[in-house]
């Protein structure tokens, strides 16, 4: 099992990664290597080259701007678990990272990494969706904002047009009396894949209702997804027992989960139920409402 | 594109000429001769690969070599400074964080990143950060054991928390000053926790594994396996594979000797590449020998194979079926075995039971996955003598098939077994790597080498049988057994293998924990289109003692016993004839009941805890060695032999050792071929051997690995190896003082009887103030007759086993016992099980190292815990296997191993050296049934099929809750 006879390109610049894609047609990125290196060494993918971005010191950043965050897509799994900065205002995101993969592959993958593979099994899009997150997609020519809602469409294919480079990922500054967090799932501890990943994001109100949220489901269904009714079924309501089983009977309703060696669909339907109760629970509580 | 880059390697500066696709792990392995960093999985499931990079930990199998200019990679060679070990490594040497080594590069170098930023770690730190390095020998516990001890150590390498002298440079043999405790400088070398002889060479990367090993003008070769299940080879055509450039040698099944080849002898049904048909997903079809892996690799994927798929069957009561697809000719019906035992009145005992209790449980398919993966490196001295380096732990069974399959006299056949990273029953037989490096070397005349992949390794398979057994067991009104009868069919894949073995110890080995007065087994071993099912660890007992340890906890409850009692009361005596006749002498197994529910507070436990939390216990034991060879006959070519009838009592001897001292007197070198796979045979046997002979251990070196030079030694099989080998390498050891004795005698001026000697002095018994120096008597020996050497060597007893057909099976000269007792908590809502505690007492006898021997429990609990609860072989409905991976085979990480207790309780077995019985394989037995029984008791519902997964938890859970609405409703 070897990665097959390629090219390399070594940019240091954005504009040298441009000027490479422009000129190595079918070139495929790299950046951590975590995911890209086992497909090319498994034969899923084929890449006569590969463009490394990974001495593009422009995109390894975690900043505010604006009060919103930016995570440079090069950013690793590790940055983003030890930011204080994450740790402080975005607790969801430590959700995710703190559990993803092993230590070794957290040093090494990257966050841009994760969002573009568009693994079904991902952790961070199902967390970054309920955040609202954009993710900023560059080319030779322009640079657009997409919405995370649009970005993913099948598994592993997104948004991006050839040409375009993800380079950042921007989570807007959340709103007061805002909470999320994530459910993860997985049959092993240490070194583990998610079965199922839950993400809830919500606003409360002054009174304590939930004036607004998210809930996104991972590993359930080709791409995450949105259970876009649960955001109407929790406007207005104080989060009790009944309204956290009907959203998560509604989350287990949305999803669409394959049988795989982890587990059946039946199972994961079963769990996201579970997770969307407990990430509704932890999500009200980080938004500062008192537990029900 | 080749490009030339300058990497900087543990300080060090080495140009190197780099292809982009090469990965730093290939690089380092192969360009600069760095060896210590390991090839697990290449995927970045397993960690033997670590490495850091400007000081973050990072799977080298995941970085492309092109990348690292520039950058600091530190790598298991680079942590010792001028051969001093960081504290970090001698805590590893001296906590028994160390086995088998094939995952200590990368647990170490993890571990020191996370004492660089955090030095004063808690247990939950240490856990998460060696997370994706996965052990299969230790069960973590002793490398937790490891790293707590090295917290807050200073920069100059003592350690804050304890006083500990810095480290000693490493000696010329590898073994550190460890000062008082190795050695047994007070006393002898037995009973004592030295470390492991190797365990220096393991934490500092430079022990070297059979992949590790390069020779000039060496070539590499793959195999083609089959990707489909069942199906007749139309065509093979090999002209693309063969145009490649680079590829030296094709092999098809029309280029090998035409000699079925396996493992019992009754049973050789194995082509060494597939002729006419394939039988599962894998199976050997076609090799490419080429200039390097890559190449060969290529190759293979360019052998253009037309097959006529067949129908498969793929469980053994479907193959059983008239009319199932055949998977073999030769076995009717698919059966490949069938044993039809019955002693004592079966029927009568069950009519005159009070309670009679019948269950169906189903086991899983598991993979033993040691993390080392079987290699090969074959090569042909001039004068014809095959030299074949081979990852085995049964090196005279691979020298013996090796000699069947090429035709040639054992004698011309060497074989040398590196450092093994692991087996536990999958390296317990020659493979196709083994054969057809054999064959390219010879053709090409080069030096052939052969490793699997990890995928590989699962579709060779070999792993354990999937079980599927019916049981019941009958009782008086107070629990104590009156009949117990048991149908098992095991899935035996294509090939025999060990299967017909596994088949009768799937039954034999039952009652040798409990008095059983009558007893029925009826077992069918069937062939399917999987690969072949083996030996693993417990060799085809472990499913079979998690049944009937599960349905003797039902019975105790239907009759409101508790699991302790019921246990206690069945328990057998020492010296006791089983029902099957096997010869149980020492027996401890009331004391391991009593001291488990003593330690674990079972009284407090049992009946008492909230839903959802769990405990449970179970039982097991294994025998200490089979008490007979796996062929018949003598030493030589099976067909030279003559079929003889089979008698009660060993051909010849099953372990055999010289002892060899240097002319100075002052070190002593024993000759074994016992296999060290990693369970610590090459520490035990010297220490036995040193306190045979009377020199403390820093005087004895052992080479166990080349059969030019170490006599025959069955191999690492069974449980046999300390009391099988350790006769023979303490009786050596007295051989040699024997001769001693008259010059002893001579400069004491006494006589030859009282001559003793102890810790490298020999005196006069009862008066060590008349001593002289050992060294100086075997000088006065060397000065008369030249060379001084001893032998000794061990025959089982003979008579072993009763006179019914395959009552052979299950025969030992001793037996061990142990309790465990499991403490869970399940998440009621997900399913999903933490196994929190384990509590294990064994009696093994005489434990000649008590940290190796609480190694062995610890390995053996986290394993049978992850494969009760983790561990399971996938297959879809074609046969193709589904998970043969690390990150979908899951074995047990740091994070998941529960806290382990291990306890040994005081025994002593006249039949082992110095007393010892087996620990390696009898410790995973009571396992499965303890976590089994302590999901039950934390659930409320029996899960009798295996592994007891989240999703079969709440499947059980709902049928519970249905039935109870049910019973609600109609009342």
């Amino acid at each position: 099992m070897h990665v097959p006879d390629v090219e390399l390109y070594e940019a240091h610049t954005m504009d040298e990664a441009f000027d490479l894609l422009g000129r190595h047609t079918g070139a495929r990125i790299l950046a951590g290597g975590t995911d890209l290196l086992v497909d090319l060494k498994a034969g899923r993918v084929s890449a006569t080259s590969l463009i490394s971005i990974k001495r593009v010191d422009s995109l390894k950043q975690i900043c505010l701007q604006d009060g919103n965050l930016c995570i440079g897509s090069l950013t690793t799994i590790t940055e983003l678990d030890e930011s204080s900065l994450v740790r402080e205002r975005f607790p969801s995101l430590i959700d995710a990272t703190s559990r993803m993969a092993a230590p070794q592959v957290r040093n090494a993958a990257t966050v841009g990494g994760n969002v573009v593979s568009a693994v079904p099994c991902a952790d961070l899009p199902p967390v970054l969706l309920v955040l609202n997150a954009s993710v900023v997609a560059k080319s030779a020519e322009k640079e657009r904002v997409i919405p995370l809602d649009s970005f993913f469409i099948q598994v592993r294919k997104t948004a991006l047009l050839p040409g375009e480079v993800l380079t950042s990922i921007i989570v807007p500054e959340p709103p007061v009396r805002f909470g999320a967090a994530y459910a993860r799932f997985s049959l092993r501890e240490g070194n583990s894949i998610a079965v199922a990943g839950v993400a809830v994001g919500m606003r409360l109100g002054a009174g304590g209702e939930v004036e607004s949220a998210r809930v996104a489901l991972g590993a359930v269904s080709p791409t995450p997804i949105v259970v876009e009714e649960a955001g109407r079924l929790l406007a207005g309501c104080k989060l009790d027992d009944e309204v956290s089983s009907r959203v998560s009977e509604r989350a287990m309703e949305r999803c669409n989960p394959i049988c795989d060696v982890r587990g059946s669909a039946d199972f994961r339907r079963e769990i996201v139920g579970v997770l969307t109760k407990r990430a509704l629970k932890t999500a009200r509580q980080r938004a500062g409402g008192m537990e029900s | 594109m080749i490009v030339s880059r300058t990497l900087t390697v543990n300080g060090q500066s080495y140009p190197v000429a780099v292809a982009a696709s090469e990965t730093l792990l290939d690089v380092l392995r192969d360009k600069i001769a760095l060896t210590g960093t390991k090839k697990g999985c290449n995927v970045g499931d397993c960690g033997a690969c670590l490495v850091m990079v400007d000081g973050q930990t990072m799977n080298s199998c995941l970085l492309l070599a092109t990348e690292m200019e520039g950058k600091s990679i530190t790598t298991i060679e680079g942590i010792a400074q001028n051969g001093v070990l960081t504290p970090l490594q001698r805590a590893f040497v001296q906590e028994g964080g160390v086995q088998c080594g094939y995952c200590t590069p990368g647990m170490v170098l993890s571990a020191t990143a996370l004492l660089e930023r955090n030095s004063d770690p808690s247990k939950e730190e240490i856990k998460a950060a060696l997370a994706g390095n996965l052990c299969r020998c230790t069960g973590y516990t002793g490398i937790i054991r490891s790293v707590e001890r090295c917290k807050n150590y200073r920069e100059d390498g003592t350690c804050a928390k304890r006083d500990e002298p810095a480290g000693k440079p490493a000696s010329g043999n590898g073994r550190p000053d460890l000062g008082g405790a190795a050695g047994g400088s007070v006393g002898g070398s037995v009973g004592v926790s030295v470390p492991r002889v190797d365990a220096v060479d393991k934490v500092t990367g430079r022990a070297e594994y059979t992949a590790d090993l390069s020779f000039q003008n060496m070539v590499y070769a793959k195999i083609l396996g089959s990707p489909i299940a069942h199906g007749r080879i139309k065509k093979i055509d090999t002209s693309k594979a063969r145009a490649l450039p680079g590829v030296l040698d094709i092999l098809t099944a029309d280029d090998v000797p035409d000699t079925m080849y396996g493992v019992s002898p009754a049973r050789y049904d194995e082509h060494i590449l597939a002729k006419d048909k394939v039988r599962h997903h894998g199976d050997e079809v076609a090799a490419v020998a080429a200039i390097d892996e890559k190449t060969a690799e290529r190759a293979v994927a360019l052998i253009e194979v037309e097959y006529e798929e067949l129908p498969v069957v793929l469980n053994p009561m479907e193959a059983m079926a008239e009319g199932a697809p055949q998977v073999h000719e030769r076995y009717e019906r698919n059966i490949n075995t069938h044993v039809d035992h019955k002693f004592g009145d079966v029927e009568g005992g069950f009519a005159q039971s009070a309670h009679v209790r019948e269950e169906v449980f189903t086991g899983n398919t598991i993979y033993q996955c040691p993390m080392e993966p079987h290699a090969s490196i074959a090569m042909w001295d001039p004068d014809g003598t095959l030299v074949l380096y081979s990852s085995t732990q049964v090196p005279h069974y691979v020298q013996y098939m090796m000699a069947h399959v090429l035709h040639m006299p054992l004698g011309k056949i060497r074989v040398i077994r590196p450092t093994v990273g692991g087996g536990f029953g999958g390296k317990a037989e020659t493979t196709p790597l083994d054969i057809c490096a054999a064959l390219f070397s010879r053709r090409l005349g080069r030096p052939v080498k052969m490793i699997y992949s990890r995928e590989e390794m699962f579709l060779h398979g070999r792993g354990r049988h999937k079980q599927h057994m019916h049981f019941k067991i009958g009782v008086d009104s107070e629990g104590r057994i009156q009949s117990f009868s048991s149908k098992i069919y095991l899935d035996g894949g294509a090939y025999s293998s060990f299967g017909v073995a596994t088949a009768y110890y799937a039954g034999s080995v039952i009652p040798t924990l409990y008095k059983i007065p009558a007893y029925k087994y009826d077992g069918y071993r069937v062939m399917t289109n999987k690969p072949a099912s083996g030996a693993m660890r417990g060799h085809g007992v472990p499913q079979p003692r998690f049944a009937f340890e599960c349905l003797l906890n039902m019975i105790a409850d239907d009759l409101g016993i508790d699991p302790v009692e019921i246990r206690w009361r069945n328990s057998i005596d020492p010296n006791t004839l089983t029902v099957n006749e096997m010869e149980v002498g020492s027996c401890e197994f009331r004391a391991t009941l009593e001291a488990s529910a003593k330690k674990s507070n079972w009284n407090e436990k049992w009946g008492k805890l909230p839903l959802g939390k769990g405990i449970g216990i179970a039982s097991g034991g294994f025998v200490s060695g089979a008490g007979y060879c796996i062929y018949r006959g003598q030493v030589q070519l099976s067909h030279e032999k003559p079929r003889e009838p089979f008698v009660k009592k060993s051909i010849f001897p099953h372990a055999n050792a010289i002892v060899k001292i240097s002319e100075d007197g002052m070190a002593a070198i024993l000759l074994i071929g016992a296999a060290e796979i990693g369970q610590g045979s090459d520490t035990v046997l010297t220490q036995m051997c040193a306190h045979s002979l009377g020199i403390p251990m820093d005087r004895m070196r052992i080479r166990s690995e080349d059969s030019d030079i170490s006599p025959l030694d069955l191999g690492s099989y069974s449980s046999r190896v300390t009391l099988m080998a350790g006769h023979a390498v303490s009786r050596a050891g007295e051989a040699v003082f024997e001769k001693m004795k008259p010059y002893a005698a001579r400069l004491l001026d006494c006589d030859e009887a009282s001559v003793t000697a102890q810790n490298a002095r020999v005196f006069v018994q009862g008066d060590d103030s008349r001593s002289v120096p050992w060294e100086e008597v075997a000088r006065k020996y060397f000065n008369e007759n030249g060379p001084l050497v001893g032998t000794g060597c061990y025959k089982p007893p003979d008579g072993l086993g009763g006179d019914y057909k395959g009552s052979t099976v299950g025969t030992s000269p001793a037996y061990s016992f142990g309790t465990a007792i499991c403490e869970v908590s399940v998440d009621l809502e997900t399913g999903k099980i933490k196994i929190d505690h384990f509590t294990d007492y064994h009696d093994c006898g005489t434990p000649i190292n008590p940290l190796a021997v609480h190694g062995q429990v610890e390995g053996a609990v986290a394993m049978g815990a992850s494969e009760t609860i983790f561990e399971d072989v996938q297959f879809d409905e074609k046969g193709l296997l589904q998970n043969h991976n690390l990150h979908g085979y899951l074995m047990m990480s740091i994070m998941d191993a529960p806290e382990i207790f291990s306890g040994l309780v005081d025994s002593y077995e006249p039949r082992g050296p110095f007393g010892a019985k087996e620990i390696g394989e009898g410790s995973t037995l009571p396992v499965l049934g303890a976590v089994a029984h302590a999901i039950a008791n934390a659930t409320g519902v029996w899960i009798k099929d295996l592994p007891i997964t989240p999703e079969k938890v709440l499947k059980a859970l709902r049928e519970k809750k249905s039935a109870t609405a049910e019973k609600v409703a109609s009342s």
